[in-house]
């Protein structure tokens, strides 16, 4: 190094130091309501389920839980702050890009099985709070398993031509003609909890079909049935009410009395049901407020786990 | 030549008896299969009976309150016992996941869990205790979605 450029380099590494110092504490530790704010988003998004191998009797959030898409095995990565297992070497602005861009640390695409398609949509705000309570978490030195992505979509590189062709960041935005609860269930539906994920069908190269939004598939992820869940009378929710459907977010109860299994139980367990009262009712609003759309989803015959 | 018949006859008579052995445990298994979707049915009745009274839609009425917990608590008592082994998706059209045999400790931890949470349900509804029944409600539909997310195939 020449001496010069030492000095320069000395020169901002001393300002920087300098600083860092004189901010003000509280900025450094964790902010106590940001980590509270965080964990309700964290429960919204419902992250637990990808990203904790519960089967295997995994601890939270260290990752392993398998994906069965028709594109390959994805395994949900840990997220704790682990250094070298998770996350721990990360930066806000990583974590803000990965769930706003679906971009990595290092810069290579995600897999669109992180939903970032949806997360992208949530505000600065929330995903600052979601990152301070993700750094609040225990880190676990678990390492992670590598997906079993079929061929050709294991070059990675395809998926700039994916994003280009199906993915649009960029925050929600609210429609101020519509009423705020309404707004509040859209933002949870769309972004932070992701629903059309699995509810929203897709096309042959996964990309989701917003002309169907939340219209349901047979196809969902698993192989499992996923309802139409616009209020179309015959083939979505359109006879159900507010209430039946507080019901189902609150304990998972459909209106002919029977209760919701499969990934759908886990997500009211994990999720819809740790929404608060408000959002509960923003999220019935806007499913209600949703254009009908006919989309009868018939069950495949059969076809457990 | 007698011997060369006795032979037959006493094949015939294996084969006759293994065939209704065979043909019986079908017919078990259906008839199991068939008495749990039965059960499930009037627990589903038994909530739709509920849900319009705890969600204040409907007047509370004591009797029907008690009729319905009891469908459900006796049916919480009876699950681990009418899933026998030989009774999932091999042995007829069942929505019972194999996966209930392969973690039977779970499963009967879950039909415990329904069986107490009923239980106070319908101690509630005895009592005349109308505040009390409407909150623990939702105690026993969690029991029911517990279940169904581990060991019942997708089906909503």
């Amino acid at each position: 190094m020449r001496p010069q450029r030492f000095w320069r380099t000395f020169a901002v590494a001393s300002v920087l130091a300098f600083a860092a110092c004189t901010l003000p504490a509280a900025a450094q530790a964790p902010d106590r309501e940001a980590v509270r704010r965080g964990e309700y988003l964290f429960n919204a998004g419902g992250c637990l389920g990808c990203h904790t191998d519960v089967k295997g009797g995994g601890p939270p959030l260290a990752g392993g839980r398998a994906l069965r898409t028709p594109f390959g095995t994805f395994y949900g990565p840990n997220i704790t702050p682990d250094p070298d297992h998770g996350i721990g070497r990360w930066t806000e602005a990583d974590f803000i890009r990965a769930m706003r861009e679906g971009v990595r640390p290092d810069g290579a695409h995600y897999y669109p099985v992180f939903p970032y398609t949806s997360f992208t949509g949530m505000t600065d705000g929330d995903l600052r709070d979601l990152w301070a309570y993700l750094r609040s978490v225990p880190p676990v030195a678990r390492p992670n398993r590598a997906h079993e992505v079929k061929f050709p979509f294991g070059f990675r590189p395809l998926l700039t031509i994916w994003k280009w062709l199906n993915f649009t960041p960029g925050p929600f935005s609210p429609d101020g003609t519509r009423p705020p609860a309404v707004n509040r269930g859209a933002y949870l539906v769309q972004a932070v909890a992701h629903c059309g994920e699995c509810h929203t069908p897709r096309d042959a190269l996964g990309g989701l079909d917003s002309s169907r939004l939340l219209a349901g598939t047979p196809d969902g992820p698993d192989g499992e049935r996923v309802p139409n869940i616009t209020p179309h009378p015959e083939t979505g929710i359109g006879t159900w009410s507010a209430a039946d459907l507080l019901d189902l977010l609150k304990l998972g109860m459909t209106p002919d009395g029977d209760f919701v299994g499969g990934s759908m139980g886990e997500v009211v367990r994990n999720t819809t049901s740790k929404l608060s009262d408000d959002d509960q009712r923003a999220v019935v609003a806007y499913l209600r407020s949703l254009p009908p759309i006919e989309n009868r989803v018939t069950r495949r015959q059969n076809t457990p786990e | 030549m007698t011997r060369v018949w006795f032979g037959l006859a006493a094949i015939a008579a294996v084969a006759l008896v293994g065939g209704f052995a065979v043909a019986e445990a079908q017919t078990g298994a259906a008839q199991q299969i068939a008495q749990r979707q039965d059960m499930m049915k009037a627990n589903g009745q038994a909530m739709r009976t509920l849900t319009p009274m705890v969600r204040g839609e409907a007047a509370w009425n004591q009797q029907a309150a008690v009729q319905a917990a009891t469908t459900l608590h006796n049916s919480a008592r009876q699950i681990p016992a009418i899933f026998p082994e030989g009774t999932g998706p091999d042995a007829g059209k069942t929505d019972a996941l194999p996966s209930i045999w392969q973690n039977w400790a779970d499963f009967q931890a879950k039909a415990k869990a329904m069986e107490t949470e009923s239980a106070k349900l319908l101690e509630l509804a005895n009592a005349g205790d109308e505040a009390g029944f409407k909150a623990q409600f939702p105690n026993v539909g969690r029991t029911c979605g517990g279940c169904h997310e581990h060991y019942r195939a997708k089906r909503n």
